[in-house]
């Protein structure tokens, strides 16, 4: 039962993050073009704007409603993991996320259901609102994964020993030695991969449209989308080298997994994919040298850590390595695509958003970095098993081992394989439901301008 | 006075309020489609997803307040909650869906709109048999860990509780929604509701019956009594943000039924309340966040208000 509970939960937290990805990056992207249509009267940014709000309810809907299912599925997955969680600090961390997202969603109705009861700035700062509560939602559940990692707020040692929590620091566990690396990365890792899809299906409406002006609305949603994806994507890979160094000081088990490092020692190769037989790296591309090369410029260490230190009963499953370097050769290439949009751009003074091999390159990019993001996350928390809690409590610790979970579980997956294309197919129509010409003949009726008698 | 009992017993009251003010509209909505359905719309299009941020509250209050609780829930209530989850999902995604799409063959807003109200329904009695179980212990086997439907259903009252609270439920919708012509149902619905859940309870346990199932009683009578006995009343009563306090404060009364024990007394409140420190970090979380969301809400209610009384700028350019 607990492999069928981990394999549950991995699950919904993999359908769920693209959710939160896509809700990130739309309303950052709304808030944006909703700032550009007041600052330069721009109608294409006004539509823009209009028709992703209505859009960005599908999958706020959605994402909320998920949101709640992993908030059960903790209790009734992992109770033993959730009852050490609500009986130290990091259980805090859990219940200050709930007011973030008091305050996305009131601004969100707000901003929806009662835009003409704003002035026009005031609607856009609620805008500013609503994306700060969902970004401050992602950073406090990335503080909690922190606390996963590196566990603080509490004596641990006594708490493997007798299973009782004392010694507690209720508010240590929003900052952990881990969180600042690991939230630095992840914003911008799971912004980068919600602009990519948006981008993605911007580029692709695009190409389907045969309509002039909502080609022209397209391009400029592209435009903030590829902006967008500069600036994230140098900061996701520069929190990305951050995070490595920093898993090299407080997992070294994980980071050995990672680069596969079956022994300690000095001048380690990089090696890309490939696996371990009987100690021995066979089937990938060694790069003699490089690991230990870019570790002592980064850090000044020149001694790496190798599985051997450890007993091999506390390995993480080896296939982290793979996973780590296809989101890490992904994340480069994705870079470095950006780097030439940015030259062409920026620098040439072309207009590569209307180029039919931006458009046409676009679509498979977007599948890459949520494909990036996805594994990011297995490495993360597939590389700290078999611990739930690093070091303190084990995911087999954790589980619930009542049968009773099965039947429901396998309903809720065969769910979310209806719900997530639902999903994606509504957004879409609620995005194509009025053409450019038709926003600004029909102001948007608010459902409810007739008023409620509050 | 346990003060994390009361300020967890007061989100849940709130949560409460707001889950039947949809449970009654959904009903309408079925029932009545044509008639009602803009009046009921009005309200629900924009509060669903505050309802559904307070089941997102409860839920990690609850992780927060009862640690001691969380093994033996998750192994009794596990089938139960997958359900409420399940319908939980349906019943945004419907709305989500409804509230913008356009007719195409033969998905339009009006069945997406009903695919929301039965999921909501359906999901009102899961959170019913959830309720009536954890006040009653019906259909609960604690030492074993588990639930059981059939033993749930055979328990006496069981069915009468959630008989008695859908009467009152359809009772107060005409209030709720402002619906006069059915004004003459309002009183003797909520009355029947009323018989029927005092008599569930007792059936429960007749120590529940005392002075103090008095108060939820005569508050829910007082609603239908001002809602027919005059129009200035009625408007009161029918205002929303007064109705949901109204409610929020019947449901706040009936904390007794789940304190000092709760599960059929298989549980001491008290017990397995976190205690200590962790004491210090719920109170001045909640202090804080509570503030905060008081004052998000009361302005949110504050623009809802005067969406009432003014003219959209829009429509006045």
């Amino acid at each position: 039962m607990a492999l069928f509970d981990r394999f549950l939960f991995a699950f919904t937290i993999a359908s769920h993050i693209i959710l939160v990805s896509l809700s990130i990056a739309v309303i950052v992207i709304i808030s944006i073009a909703e700032f550009l249509s007041l600052r330069r009267s721009d109608r294409y940014y006004s539509a823009l704007s209009k028709r992703l709000s209505k859009a960005f309810v599908v999958i706020f809907g959605i994402g909320t409603a998920s949101g709640v299912v992993m908030a059960v599925e903790l209790v009734t997955l992992f109770p033993t993991f959730m009852t050490l969680v609500s009986e130290t600090g990091a259980i805090s961390i859990f219940y200050t996320e709930i007011f973030a997202f008091f305050l996305e969603t009131i601004a969100l109705v707000m901003y929806i259901y009662y835009a003409d009861y704003f002035s026009k700035y005031t609607h856009w700062v609620l805008s500013i609102i609503i994306a700060a509560g969902a970004m401050l939602s992602a950073v406090l559940i990335t503080m909690l994964n922190a606390w996963m990692n590196t566990p603080d707020g509490f004596n641990e040692s006594a708490f493997v020993q007798s299973g009782k929590v004392t010694g507690l620091n209720i508010w240590a566990p929003f900052v952990t030695t881990s969180t600042l690396a690991e939230v630095a990365h992840v914003l911008p890792t799971v912004l980068f991969a919600g602009v990519m899809l948006v981008g993605g299906y911007f580029a692709w409406r695009n190409i389907k449209s045969k309509d002039i002006e909502e080609k022209k609305m397209l391009a400029k949603g592209l435009q903030i989308a590829a902006s967008l994806g500069i600036i994230t994507i140098v900061l996701a890979i520069l929190s990305g080298i951050n995070e490595i160094t920093t898993l090299l000081k407080l997992q070294p088990l994980k980071y050995s997994a990672i680069e596969l490092n079956p022994t300690p020692g000095t001048n380690l190769p990089e090696k890309l994919f490939g696996s371990l037989k009987n100690g021995k790296f066979y089937g990938g591309i060694p790069i003699p040298h490089l690991q230990s090369f870019l570790v002592q410029i980064e850090t000044g260490i020149k001694t790496l850590p190798g599985l051997s230190q450890f007993p091999s009963s506390n390995w993480p499953p080896l296939y982290v390595h793979t996973t780590f370097d296809i989101m890490f050769i992904g994340g480069f290439a994705l870079g470095f695509c950006f780097l030439a949009y940015f030259i062409d751009w920026v620098v040439l003074r072309r207009k590569p958003h209307e180029s039919k091999l931006f458009l046409y390159s676009w679509i498979p990019l977007a599948f890459v970095a949520l494909v990036i993001m996805e594994l990011g996350w297995v490495t993360d928390e597939v590389g700290r098993q078999p611990w739930i809690v690093y070091n303190v409590m084990t995911s087999q610790q954790a589980a619930n081992y009542s049968s009773s979970f099965l039947i429901p579980g396998i309903l809720i997956i065969a769910f979310y394989f209806i719900l997530l294309p639902l999903t994606f197919y509504f957004f879409s129509r609620v995005f194509n439901s009025s053409s450019m010409s038709e926003e600004e003949e029909h102001k948007q009726k608010s459902a409810i301008s007739m008023g409620v008698n509050y | 006075m346990n003060i994390i009992f009361e300020t967890y017993f007061a989100v849940f009251a709130i949560f409460a309020s707001l889950l039947i003010t949809e449970i009654m509209g959904s009903i309408v909505l079925l029932l009545f489609w044509k008639q009602a359905n803009s009046k009921v719309l009005e309200y629900i299009v924009p509060i669903w997803e505050v309802t559904g941020t307070f089941a997102a509250f409860l839920v990690v209050m609850g992780d927060f307040a009862y640690p001691s609780l969380l093994v033996p829930i998750a192994s009794i209530f596990a089938p139960l909650l997958t359900v409420f989850l399940i319908l939980f999902v349906a019943r945004n995604a419907s709305l989500a869906f409804a509230e913008f799409i356009i007719k195409r063959k033969w998905l339009d807003k009006v069945k997406l709109y009903k695919v929301y109200a039965v999921s909501t329904l359906v999901l009102g009695f899961t959170v019913l048999i959830l309720l009536s179980a954890l006040v009653s212990g019906a259909g609960v086997n604690f030492a074993m860990g588990t639930f059981s439907l059939g033993a749930w259903v055979s328990s006496p009252g069981s069915l009468l509780f959630v008989v008695g609270t859908l009467l009152i439920g359809i009772g107060f919708a005409p209030v709720f929604f402002s619906l006069n012509p059915m004004k003459n149902i309002v009183l003797p619905l909520t009355a029947a509701g009323v018989g029927f859940s005092v008599l569930a309870y007792y059936l429960y346990s007749p120590s529940f019956v005392s002075a103090l199932m008095f108060i939820p009683a005569a508050l829910i009578l007082l609603v239908g009594v001002l809602f027919v006995i005059s129009k200035k009343t009625a408007a009161i009563v029918s205002n929303k943000a007064i109705f949901i306090t109204f409610l929020s404060v019947i449901i706040f009364s009936l904390q007794f039924l789940v304190y000092p024990s709760a599960i059929g007394g298989a549980v001491s409140v008290d017990a397995v309340t976190t205690s200590g420190p962790m004491t210090t970090a719920y109170l001045s979380i909640t202090a804080v966040g509570g503030t905060i969301l008081a004052i998000m809400l009361g302005f949110y209610m504050n623009i809802a208000m005067r969406s009432k009384n003014t003219t959209p700028k829009s429509q006045l350019k």
